[in-house]
């Protein structure tokens, strides 16, 4: 699971689900042989009074499923279900994500992991991917920024892989400048536009007089100082 | 006609047959040859006109004007070897005369055999394609005399020493030459060209090649140019005495090449005589020259203004860098404007006014005013000086000079807004200590400023005019309404508009009792007619007069700030007053109270308190004492004004921080309007759209513009296009 951005228990979403009498929810729409058993793999994880997986019930899973809580695959996963808040899983998000996934039990779920960093992967995929772990972490109503720490954590999970000495270097430079102390989606997005169109580390093709986020500015001009 | 039947009457050619003498031609050419050989022979007399030229006319109606015509063509030909030689035979000078005379001959011998021959001329030299006789003439001189091989090169060798001692000084036969010359061109112009032109032009080139050479390494600059100037209106002066007027923009062009663009560079730049010296001391006579001259030769006045630019940003940049001159703002506004007017008087009495040398004036001026950051302070502190008392009995007009003047410098600020903020301190100073010359100068600026950067920049100024005259009104009011205060303490309030006047920090203290009663009348006379505003009284911005007896009954009249008076007026109930007591009974706060304190018990002259101890500062331990030995040669004293200072470095930062603070919402608001209009732009544009928007009130970074933009796109303004991240989209 990727790193919170407030450590405060906020309220949760309003899920489309009808406490019973007994405290078991019972969904508003009809109930299909298939999508019975997703409900009941929902329910083992489920937090009975919330009616949806709440952070705990994520743990359970990830150590079901043999895989860290914080490693990427998890956000993936938030990713595919369409998670809108972190931490926890609605029912409706829980359905439908694993419905796409094609799986209605923990081994074909466990199976269809690499698949789905695969899928992630894909190019028209991934920038969508990339500006849902911003989202993500947006808890707060009205929240825009990320703080540093968080937004470093992020970095190093969604981009690592990929562009291990950019975000080397960038989250050392984010770690010592004082200019922002937040980053916007923006910023964000540059990011990734940045490490896939300047060439690292010479940076060569880089044009400050272009529309790069001044923070990107910044960060050129402290890596060029670096080098020379 | 009608059909009449055919008549047999038909007009037949002549047939006739005529028998032609064919000794006729014969007979008929050797008169007409004998007729031109007595004509070249001065002998044309004893001909008649009639008889000849019936000859010639039969000659061409019997169809011989060939032989006609190749008769002329030998007998001339003849004629003109004869003169040849007898023109080469002529010696020395006499060369030149002898041509000349036997050119005159052939010229009248030509022009009475063409008359001869005029029927000859219109009809068979037409009709056969041959050169009219005149131009037959010509043609022969030119190739039997002019061109021959002994003759050639001497007439050329001759015209050209004669030029050559005309330039070294000596007299010629200017008419000699003039005729010579003419002869040559009517000749036709490529002989004028081939025989005379050209060569000359090479020679002049030589010529002047040396006498430029010789003279750049014995004169100075000034002097150089003399003689160059000497020497082209020698040419021009040669040319209209004797050459083709097409030849003066020739030979011109030789002399300004040779002594002028060749050495163009090494003039400028000679040391203690060229450009910068002359510009330094003022040479408008050699200015004007070098001007006149340059001009004529590709990139002379680029040249000259180039130096000139580059001359005036290293003295600009000196003067604005020179620490020791940054000491006195008002010395240091006063010597740009000498400056500018010195090389205004260049421009206009060396440069003719030249426009492109103006622009250079002006754009260095721009250069160097701006690389230091204190000229907008120091230009209103000029104005300030010259506002308060530099302008004391000048004439109206004087003053319009200067005002315009100031606003010439004006101009050349990039940072029109850090103008902006120091003038109104220093305005709001001026009006409220009642310290300024003249209303009429200072709204005569006000209007200046107006017409400049429009009626935004000096609204606020303008508020705080209305103030003052307002404030009168108030205080007539208030005085009228209460009657019985008028034995008591005179209060004079001003009322300033917030927005208007630079912002203070609102700072109280404690009057003393009967002025606070009287604040207090004030306060609830102004609220009651003007309900919903609230009042702050300005304690540190006040004066006032108070009258003094001291220890030796003698009286003053002390002129003072409204702390020191808090501070005096305690002096009424007590002899001795601590430091700290004084503190407490005011509650000024204490590094205004120090300075306050200082000024009435530690300076010469002013010193109506005395301390104990006598030290220079004030400590917290102090007492303070009336100086009952106190004595002033005037009755009036004044203590503590306050006058518009250069900042100290604190308020520097501060009030830049406070200028940069300003400029955000304005950088933002042109982002958004343009954006607005445009809806779609991509960066590099909105950076130069907004710096084009803002221009007139101050320069703006691109850094600070990039900051705002993703300001506003964080708020939701302005947002990123998905594909093209270079385009902001605005966001309605």
């Amino acid at each position: 699971m990727p790193p919170r951005a407030s450590k405060r228990k906020s309220v949760p979403p309003n899920s489309s689900t009808v406490t019973s009498s007994d405290g078991r929810s019972v969904s508003n729409k009809a109930k299909t042989k298939g999508m019975e058993k997703i409900d009941r793999l929902f329910n083992t994880y489920a937090n009975s009074s919330l009616g949806m997986i709440d952070p705990e019930g994520i743990e359970a899973l990830c150590a079901d499923l043999g895989v860290d809580y914080t490693d990427v695959r998890i956000l993936m996963l938030a990713w595919k279900l369409k998670s809108e808040k972190q931490g926890y899983f609605t029912r409706e998000e829980w359905q439908t994500g694993l419905k796409a996934l094609g799986v209605d039990s923990l081994s074909k779920l466990k199976k269809a992991l690499p698949e789905l960093e695969k899928e992630v992967e894909k190019p028209s995929n991934y920038e969508d991917f990339y500006t849902y772990a911003f989202r993500y972490c947006l808890t707060e109503e009205k929240q825009k920024s990320v703080d540093i720490e968080s937004i470093c954590e992020l970095l190093n999970l969604v981009l690592g892989v990929q562009f291990r000495p950019q975000v080397d270097s960038l989250v050392e430079y984010l770690k010592i400048q004082n200019d922002y102390k937040v980053i916007n989606a923006d910023q964000w997005i540059n990011f990734l536009r940045f490490c896939k169109e300047i060439s690292f580390p010479d940076l060569r093709n880089y044009d400050a007089n272009q529309a790069w986020p001044l923070i990107l500015d910044n960060f050129v001009e402290w890596m060029r100082e670096k080098q020379s | 006609m009608s059909n009449q039947k055919k008549r047999n009457f038909q007009i037949e050619a002549f047939k006739h047959r005529v028998v032609v003498d064919p000794k006729y031609a014969e007979k008929t050419w050797s008169v007409l040859e004998h007729a031109i050989h007595e004509i070249y022979n001065h002998n044309a007399s004893g001909l008649s006109f009639e008889e000849l030229y019936r000859n010639a006319y039969n000659m061409v109606l019997h169809k011989f004007g060939e032989k006609l015509y190749s008769g002329l063509v030998t007998t001339m030909t003849a004629h003109l070897k004869e003169i040849s030689k007898s023109i080469e035979a002529a010696q020395g000078g006499l060369f030149l005369e002898e041509l000349n005379r036997k050119w005159n001959d052939h010229n009248k011998a030509l022009q009475m055999i063409r008359d001869i021959l005029m029927y000859m001329d219109r009809t068979y030299i037409p009709n056969a394609h041959k050169t009219p006789v005149h131009e037959l003439g010509l043609n022969l001189w030119r190739d039997n005399v002019i061109h021959s091989s002994k003759i050639q090169s001497r007439l050329l060798s001759m015209l050209l020493e004669l030029v050559h001692k005309e330039r070294t000084g000596e007299v010629i036969d200017r008419g000699l030459m003039r005729n010579i010359i003419k002869m040559l061109m009517d000749l036709g112009s490529s002989v004028y060209q081939e025989d005379f032109e050209k060569p000359f032009l090479e020679v002049s080139a030589e010529f002047y090649m040396g006498e430029s050479q010789k003279f750049i390494e014995c004169c100075d600059c000034g002097d150089y140019l003399k003689k160059a100037e000497i020497r082209l209106n020698e040419e021009i002066e040669r040319v209209t005495h004797y050459l083709d007027v097409k030849s003066e923009v020739k030979i011109t062009n030789v002399v300004e090449k040779e002594m002028i663009a060749s050495h163009m560079m090494r003039l400028v730049h000679m040391e203690n005589s060229g450009l910068v010296n002359m510009l330094l001391d003022d040479k408008y006579e050699d200015l004007g020259r070098m001007y006149n001259l340059f001009r004529r030769v590709p990139n002379g006045l680029s040249t000259i203004r180039d130096v000139m630019t580059s001359h005036l940003r290293e003295i600009g940049k000196q003067l604005v860098t020179d620490a020791e001159k940054l000491k006195d703002p008002v010395e240091f506004v006063q010597r740009l404007l000498d400056e500018k007017d010195k090389y205004d008087n260049i421009i206009s009495q060396a440069f003719c006014n030249d426009k492109t040398f103006q622009n250079a004036l002006n754009s260095s001026f721009e250069y160097f005013i701006n690389l230091n950051n204190r000229s907008p302070e120091f230009i209103s502190l000029f104005v300030d000086d010259k506002l308060r008392k530099g302008l004391k009995g000048v004439s109206e007009e004087e003053v319009e000079i200067i005002l315009d003047k100031v606003m010439m410098l004006f101009r050349y600020l990039q940072e029109k807004d850090v103008f902006e903020k120091y003038y109104k301190q220093h305005l709001a100073k001026r009006l409220l200590s009642g310290k300024t010359v003249s209303d009429d100068a200072e709204r005569s600026l006000i209007v200046k400023l107006k017409t400049e950067c429009g009626y935004q920049f000096t609204s606020k100024l303008e508020g705080m005019f209305t103030d003052m005259k307002t404030s009168q009104d108030t205080m007539q009011g208030f005085y009228s309404s209460h009657l019985e205060l008028t034995d008591g303490p005179t209060l004079v309030v001003q009322v300033l508009t917030t927005g208007s006047w630079p912002t203070q920090p609102s700072i109280t203290c404690n009057l003393p009792a009967e002025m606070s009663a009287l604040c207090e009348k004030f306060r609830s006379y102004y609220l009651g007619t003007h309900t919903g505003r609230r009042l702050s009284w300005q304690t540190n911005m006040g004066t006032a007069d108070i009258k003094a007896t001291f220890g030796k009954g003698q009286k003053h009249e002390l002129n003072v700030s409204t702390y020191q008076m808090c501070v005096l007026m305690l002096f009424n109930n007590a002899d001795r007053l601590s430091y700290k007591e004084i503190e407490q009974a005011t509650g000024i706060p204490a590094s205004d109270l120090k300075r306050c304190l200082q000024s009435m018990a530690c300076v010469k002259g002013k010193n109506v308190l005395r301390k104990e101890p006598m030290s220079k500062d004030i400590g917290e331990e102090d007492a303070l004492l009336v100086n009952d030995k106190f004595t002033s040669k005037f009755y009036k004293v004044k203590i503590g004004t306050v006058v518009a200072q250069k900042e100290t470095e604190p308020e520097k930062l501060e009030t830049r921080q406070r200028v940069e603070e300003d400029r955000k919402p304005q950088i933002e608001a042109a982002i958004v309007r343009i954006m607005k209009s445009r809806r779609v732009l991509d960066h590099n544009n909105i950076i130069a759209e907004v710096t084009k928007q803002l221009q007139s009130r101050f320069l703006a970074n691109p850094t600070e513009i990039k900051k705002r933009i993703e300001s506003l796109i964080e708020r939701d303004f302005l947002e990123r296009d998905n594909n093209d991240r270079k385009l902001y989209r605005y966001l309605a």
